[in-house]
């Protein structure tokens, strides 16, 4: 005799509906809280170690190679240069796009550092090394977040 | 800002402060699976019951398919008594979420009459004076009127004194 001989009615079987409630709540920090204001003005805001002088972007509160922390705040050009990118084809619910997105992670010029971002660039013409330049959303619709740079475009 | 990495944020302060809030969609379902579902069918109608290993003659309660004894399915459908015996037993002063209260909740394992050794549910006590609760006191399910009950543990209210008992 099997367990599965015995299950004659599907319907009586129950079971149990449950929803963990896990909500949080995350601060962008000392150090991030003035790069997202920042980026509501439309301008991009790195921190540079005193030490070791390297420009931190998105900006940090401690040098990880001097271990030292910094203050010196510094506004950076908003430009860069593609360092990596992917072609994306599918979203975030990995529905298919109707047009594919370019996603990179750009390096910030004269920093050493960058984020990711996206590209409104044709996927064919993206290379490494190409140069581009930020595009914020029109100030009224900025709300302090990395979505107030629109994407990335040629210069 | 705060002048400490760390430090707790008023709500006053969260509003000055660039932030993220989340709430994840972390729903899930819990098959209770054929004895479980059977013995909760079982509570709605008022009733408990078992499931008995013809090998090592055991009463399983709450029931199971398996008998982990013998290592075999188990054989039998078997009504128990809403009767049983109290085997161990908390005063909780802390309420559900262990927040502090005055009149203690009563909660213990019960083994039911009928069933194995070293088996039972846990519940509530009521209708008795804490001081009486002890070991090996005999009680008996206060259950929940016919159309309240839902198939829940909780379509029985709680274990009081059996009749004749202190």
């Amino acid at each position: 005799m099997t367990f599965v001989d015995r299950i004659e009615r599907p319907e009586d079987f129950r079971h149990w509906l449950g929803d963990m409630e896990a909500e949080y709540v995350y601060t962008s920090g000392i150090a991030g809280d003035p790069f997202l204001k920042e980026l509501k003005k439309g301008k991009i805001l790195g921190t540079k170690c005193d030490n070791c002088g390297k420009v931190y972007v998105p900006s940090r509160m401690y040098c990880e190679e001097c271990f030292v922390e910094i203050t010196r705040w510094v506004e950076v050009p908003n430009d860069g240069i593609v360092d990596t990118y992917t072609v994306v084809h599918v979203d975030r619910d990995e529905n298919l796009l109707e047009k594919p997105e370019v996603w990179a992670f750009i390096r910030m010029e004269g920093t050493d550092g960058g984020f990711v971002h996206k590209l409104n660039v044709l996927p064919e013409d993206v290379n490494i090394g190409m140069p581009v330049k930020a595009v914020f959303k029109s100030k009224k619709d900025r709300e302090g977040r990395i979505t107030d740079i629109l994407y990335f475009e040629k210069p | 800002m705060k002048k400490f990495a760390g430090e707790r944020l008023s709500s006053e302060e969260m509003k000055e402060v660039t932030h993220e809030e989340w709430a994840p969609a972390v729903k899930y379902a819990w098959s209770c699976g054929e004895a479980m579902s059977r013995f909760l069918n079982e509570l709605k109608k008022g009733k408990l019951i078992g499931r008995k290993c013809h090998k090592c003659k055991r009463v399983i309660f709450p029931p199971k398919m398996f008998c982990e004894f013998c290592f075999r399915p188990t054989d039998e459908w078997v009504y128990l008594p809403d009767t049983g015996t109290v085997m161990t037993y908390s005063l909780s002063y802390l309420d559900k979420d262990a927040r502090r209260i005055e009149e203690p909740i009563l909660v213990g394992v019960i083994a039911i009459d009928g069933a194995s050794e070293h088996m039972g549910i846990m519940h509530y006590f009521s209708e008795m004076d804490p001081d009486d609760l002890d070991f090996g006191l005999k009680v008996k399910a206060v259950w929940k009127p016919e159309k309240e009950r839902e198939g829940s543990v909780t379509d029985i209210k709680y274990f009081k004194p059996l009749e004749g008992e202190k």
